[in-house]
């Protein structure tokens, strides 16, 4: 919300200045944002009225307009939709520098004419960022006025206000804030103005049907309007809020939102049927033309703001939203009927979510406006309808409803010293309750009641009287101290760290990928479909939950294509029925990269060889079972079995998936967390030398090295302690679709050496088992 | 002849060379040893007397052998060295150099400094209810507080956490006080993307409740914080905010020496408070007090390095992940 200083200081007569304000607004907990300069019109702009205009033949758009200060009159071309003699608007001369549009003013033959001077529009004159005609001046503002006079600069303080201080949406709330921590008188705009005398008649009837809806509502008619431009000094003020000035009634009503914080609305009286407004909910499906054009369709839980018709009852407003369109003021308006009310917050935003209206009414209600602001409110918009458009408020007014006070609240002082540890007198407690509104009660020892004022909606605990005493007395006093507790934590990882520093270690690189993605992406990546899906997605790209999580890393391997080699891993979580963590590997290009020698490219037993790496680090076993993943290449993809358990898969991409990145080789993998770390199992170190035997086995290409380790050790004895491949070799001489696969066997005996003749016995059965199984050994 | 020999022997250019001169003076038929033979033929008088000046002679040339040959040895060394040397500017080979993202190493950071402090680390679900992430933290239902957390939604009524501190609802609900606990995560704002603001974020949440803790433990747990990441000198400051979870509520800032500007100046940091009576009556605690807070953890990554934009951090562009080398 923007705050003008000049503004503030008619609320607040001693106000401090603008940097010491700034920490007073922060410490009260109305932040502020941003101060900027408001510029105010440049110096040299001045009042003047179109005395006539003529079209310029040369040109379908232009005028030549004769302009008076008062003094002396220029003639000069503007296309100014709204140019119209009698208006009184702002005109720079020649040689007046425009700071908007960075140009001076200069005489110019404009379509064969001269242009002595310019006549400019709100944005001309850096006074508002409207452009769409000039600037239109009430008929009481005296001609050849210089503007900077008239449309002084400012300064505006921009606060970004918490949901819950409701109250604070306002000049007036603001101001109250500051006077209470500041201890000085506050001046009420609306403080002893005639607020009309509900007895008197004045031909209006309102009839509210849902009290839920509207618990407090006003009605005030005003007649013999003028409606016209607002003057200056009223158009500055909503200029610098950002606001448009419309007409003089309009700009009354959004003059008093900003003001005080109630909202209004002011209705043509012609517009209502038996002079009767009705508040009640609408009818499924019934239609309302709003201002601005928007035809709505409305729900049964809409409120709205109606009048009797032939069909029974019309529509004419969205209650503490937005007025209708054909019913609202207009240029021929003499007479309106001056809604001022409270709405129910909830209504309120169901309301204006529904049918998209946002609006500064709307702001307010569904945050909450002061329930007894209605009829001071409506007093101070019919006084200033008075001054500005020449209006006679009707003496009587038309309640329904009122506000009967909030409940209080049970209030122990020593709670601040509680909560807050510093102290602050009782007496001074009360001090700041009541500078905030409240009615502070005794009702036994160290037990108050506080009775919040009726704009507080946020103080119904005592947590939340507490809030207001430290937030008066200032957060400044709030000590710093350590809790003594006995608590001793648990030494867990959550977050992996351990096996994220062995990966890069390792020589991965961690990335960090959206768990956004896309329906195409899943299905490119070859990844399960989506199981959960945004109502509400950044696009179709980021619409649903990733369902696995080496998708991102094929997408951060695609954009480093250019690299000579990728290694990257992502810890992270994955959507599926639940929600799962993950971690992802993937590889691709050189491993090793090429210097002056060359480097080693990945493949898929280096990648086996890194992850076989992590589980000895992690002293887990590692196997790698042949299996299928939609993903992966059919012949080079696995189930990895950490500890004996399946934890996920690892292989090689498909090529299909591959190619669809413009990726050639690519190793992934994607395992379950977390993946258990062993603990140290010491054992003696062997006394007794091994004894060693190798041994080639030729077997058809299709039996795995782990079925032939499985035949040899379940033949070597118990004294075998190890068997490791050394060779595996396919072609000439041997025959095609066979393999020799060269194993060295190491044999030992905890207590003694073992004899060669021993170890040949053993081999021997070794042997056998072999060629029973009908594979042979290679001589 | 004793000239001659140790003449032969030191122009020996070779170890085999001075092994032939050893066998021809001093091998079984060597000049020495056919001396000490005939030795025998001479009277025994003279024999001692001869005797004596061979062995002299034998012992001369041996030692003078062995010299020769340790310099053979060491030249051969220093030609073998000299051989074996290598062009040490040229590089090594290319081994993979790995490396951990910039914000898991300063969650890493943050994590040791509440380590330190005693804080236990939990981590909890990215998908929520809309009860974990707004009802039992005190968000009334249809309240405009709620349009603040600009939610990502999914269709079936869930959403994506909008701040971490779901978690202090789970984390209460399976444990008794007291506690002190920090809770590191994803957390996600349907707001528009630009170079500071990501739809995707991380966050770092600390929780601690016990029988009556206080506001001012609150302030002394971030200047605690403050201090073990910044150094002494920290200040801490605390602004009434509002946070339905949180009565009293506040920001926080802390005063530091911004690294790169090298200017003091707070740096606006996250949200905190008491936790508010509602979110315990949620849980089902009686008789105690705690303080939360909680920060963006991304704002402590982009400052200090300088980088520019908050999307490099999810863009995995190795040219900018390889920069987060070194320490924190």
């Amino acid at each position: 919300m923007l705050v003008p200083y000049s503004w503030l200081q008619e609320f607040i007569a001693e106000l401090p200045d603008v940097h010491e304000l700034g920490d007073l607004l922060n410490g009260l907990g109305l932040a502020v944002e941003e101060v900027t300069e408001y510029p105010g019109a440049p110096a040299g702009t001045r009042v003047v009225r179109i005395e006539e205009i003529s079209r310029i033949p040369e040109s379908d758009h232009l005028w030549l307009a004769t302009v008076s200060d008062g003094e002396s009159t220029h003639q000069l071309v503007t296309g100014a939709p709204n140019t119209r003699a009698g208006l009184l608007t702002a005109f720079a001369p020649p040689g007046t520098y425009l700071p908007s549009l960075g140009v001076t003013v200069e005489a110019k033959e404009m379509a064969g004419v001269e242009s002595q001077g310019m006549l400019l529009s709100p944005r001309e004159l850096g006074v508002h960022e409207y452009a769409g005609g000039l600037i239109e001046f009430s008929a009481d503002t005296a001609l050849g006025t210089e503007l900077s006079e008239l449309w002084p600069g400012d300064t505006l303080i921009e606060l970004e206000l918490t949901p819950n201080r409701a109250d604070a949406f306002s000049l007036l709330g603001v101001a109250r804030d500051l006077a209470a921590k500041l201890d000085v008188p506050l001046r009420h705009p609306a403080a002893g103005l005639d607020q009309g005398d509900p007895s008197v008649e004045d031909g209006l009837r309102v009839d509210v049907q849902d009290r839920q809806g509207s618990g407090h509502f006003t009605l005030r008619r005003v007649d013999d309007l003028q409606v016209g431009p607002s003057p200056v000094w009223l158009q500055r003020k909503l200029s610098m809020l950002g606001l448009r000035p419309r007409n003089n009634v309009v700009d009354v009503t959004n003059l008093v939102t900003f003001e005080l914080g109630q909202p209004s609305h002011a209705y043509d009286v012609r517009a209502l049927g038996e002079d009767t407004i009705q508040v009640r909910r609408a009818r499924e499906g019934e239609r309302l033309v709003v201002l601005g054009g928007d035809e709505l369709e409305l729900q049964a839980s809409d409120l709205v703001i109606a009048t009797p018709a032939l069909d029974g009852s019309r529509a004419i407003g969205l209650a503490g939203v937005m007025g209708g369109e054909h019913y609202s003021v207009e240029e021929d308006t003499t007479s309106v009927a001056l809604e001022v009310a409270w709405f129910d917050p909830v209504s309120v935003r169901k309301t204006a979510k529904r049918h998209g209206q946002h609006t500064d009414a709307h702001y307010r209600f569904e945050r909450g406006v002061d329930p007894a602001l209605p009829p001071l409110a409506s007093a101070r918009a019919v006084q200033l309808l008075a001054q500005v458009a020449g209006g006679k408020p009707h003496p009587g007014i038309s309640v329904a409803g009122g506000f009967s006070g909030r409940p209080p609240v049970r209030y122990r002082p020593e709670r601040v010293h509680f909560l807050m540890d510093f102290d602050v007198e009782p007496t001074l407690q009360a001090s700041y309750l009541e500078r905030l509104g409240c009615k502070v009660v005794t009702v036994e020892e160290g037990v108050w009641e506080v009775t919040p004022p009726s704009w507080r909606f946020d103080m119904s605990i005592e947590e939340d009287v507490v809030e207001e005493v430290a937030r008066l007395h200032g957060y400044e006093h709030i000590g710093e101290t350590v809790p003594v507790m006995h608590f001793v934590p648990p030494a867990t990882d959550a977050t992996h760290r351990k096996l994220r520093e062995q990966l890069a270690g390792l020589g991965f690189q961690e990335a960090i990928s959206y768990v956004f993605t896309s329906r195409a992406e899943l299905e490119r990546s070859a990844a399960p479909p989506p199981v959960v899906e945004l109502a509400n997605p950044q696009g179709a790209e980021k619409s649903v939950l990733r369902t696995a999580l080496y998708p991102g890393l094929l997408q951060a391997a695609a954009l480093n294509r250019k690299r000579p080699g990728v290694a990257l891993f992502e810890v992270g979580r994955i959507f599926l029925e639940e929600e799962l963590e993950r971690l992802a590997l993937l590889v691709t290009g050189n491993w090793w990269t090429d210097t002056w020698q060359r480097g080693r490219q990945a493949d898929f037993y280096l990648f086996k060889g890194l992850l076989e790496s992590l589980a000895r680090r992690r002293n887990a076993t590692f196997e790698l079972v042949p299996a299928q993943e939609p993903h992966l290449h059919p012949g080079i993809s696995a189930q990895v079995l950490w500890n004996g358990e399946p934890v996920g898969s690892m292989g090689k991409l498909h090529p299909t998936v591959a190619r669809s990145y413009e990726l050639k080789d690519v190793y992934v993998a994607q395992l379950a967390l977390p993946l258990e770390a062993g603990t140290i199992r010491y054992r003696d170190i062997p006394r007794q030398q091994y004894n060693e035997r190798d041994l080639a086995i030729v077997a058809p290409r299709d039996v795995s090295y782990a079925a032939l380790r499985e035949l040899v050790s379940g033949a070597a004895g118990e004294l075998l302690v190890s068997v490791e491949p050394f060779d595996v070799y396919e072609g000439a001489p041997i025959e095609e679709g066979r393999r020799s696969v060269a194993l060295r066997l190491h044999f030992r005996h905890e207590e003694r050496s073992l004899r060669d003749e021993e170890v040949d016995g053993f081999m021997e059965s070794v042997v056998a088992a072999v060629r029973e199984a009908g594979f042979t050994i290679r001589e | 002849m004793r000239e001659k020999a140790l003449e032969e022997i030191r122009n020996a250019s070779d170890l085999q060379a001075l092994q032939e001169l050893r066998v021809r003076y001093l091998g079984k038929k060597g000049e020495i040893t056919q001396r000490l033979k005939s030795l025998a033929q001479l009277p025994p008088d003279e024999r001692r007397e001869a005797g004596k000046e061979i062995n002299q002679l034998k012992t001369e040339i041996d030692t003078a052998i062995g010299e020769r040959r340790e310099a053979i040895e060491q030249a051969q060394l220093q030609a073998r060295l000299e051989r074996e040397s290598l062009d040490v500017t040229l590089p090594g080979v290319g081994v993979p150099t790995g490396g951990l993202h910039l914000l898991t190493k300063v969650t890493n950071k943050l994590l040791d400094v509440f380590n330190s402090l005693g804080y236990e680390v939990v981590t909890g679900p990215e998908l929520e209810t809309d009860h974990y992430n707004f009802g039992a933290l005190n968000f009334p239902d249809e309240h405009p507080a709620r349009d603040e957390q600009d939610t990502f939604w999914t269709t079936d009524g869930r959403l994506l956490r909008t701040h971490t501190s779901p978690m202090q609802v789970r984390y209460m609900e399976s444990r008794k006080p007291p506690f002190k606990v920090v809770v590191p995560g994803k957390v996600f704002r349907n707001e528009a993307v630009d170079a500071t603001h990501e739809a995707q974020f991380h966050q770092l949440e600390a929780l601690v409740v016990g029988e009556r803790i206080t506001m001012a433990d609150l302030k002394g747990a971030i200047e605690e914080m403050a201090t073990a990441l910044f150094g002494e000198g920290t200040k801490t400051r605390l602004q009434p905010a509002y946070f339905p979870f949180v009565e009293p509520g506040a920001e926080f800032a802390i005063w530091w020496q911004h690294p790169r500007t090298g200017e003091y100046e707070w740096l606006e940091l996250g949200g905190c408070g008491m936790v508010h009576p509602e979110v315990f009556k949620a849980v089902g605690y009686e008789g105690v007090t705690g303080f939360a807070f909680g920060f963006g953890i991304e704002r402590l990554a982009l400052i200090p390095y300088g980088i520019p934009d908050i999307r490099s951090f999810y863009a995995s562009d190795l040219r900018a992940l390889e920069q987060y080398r070194g320490e924190v």
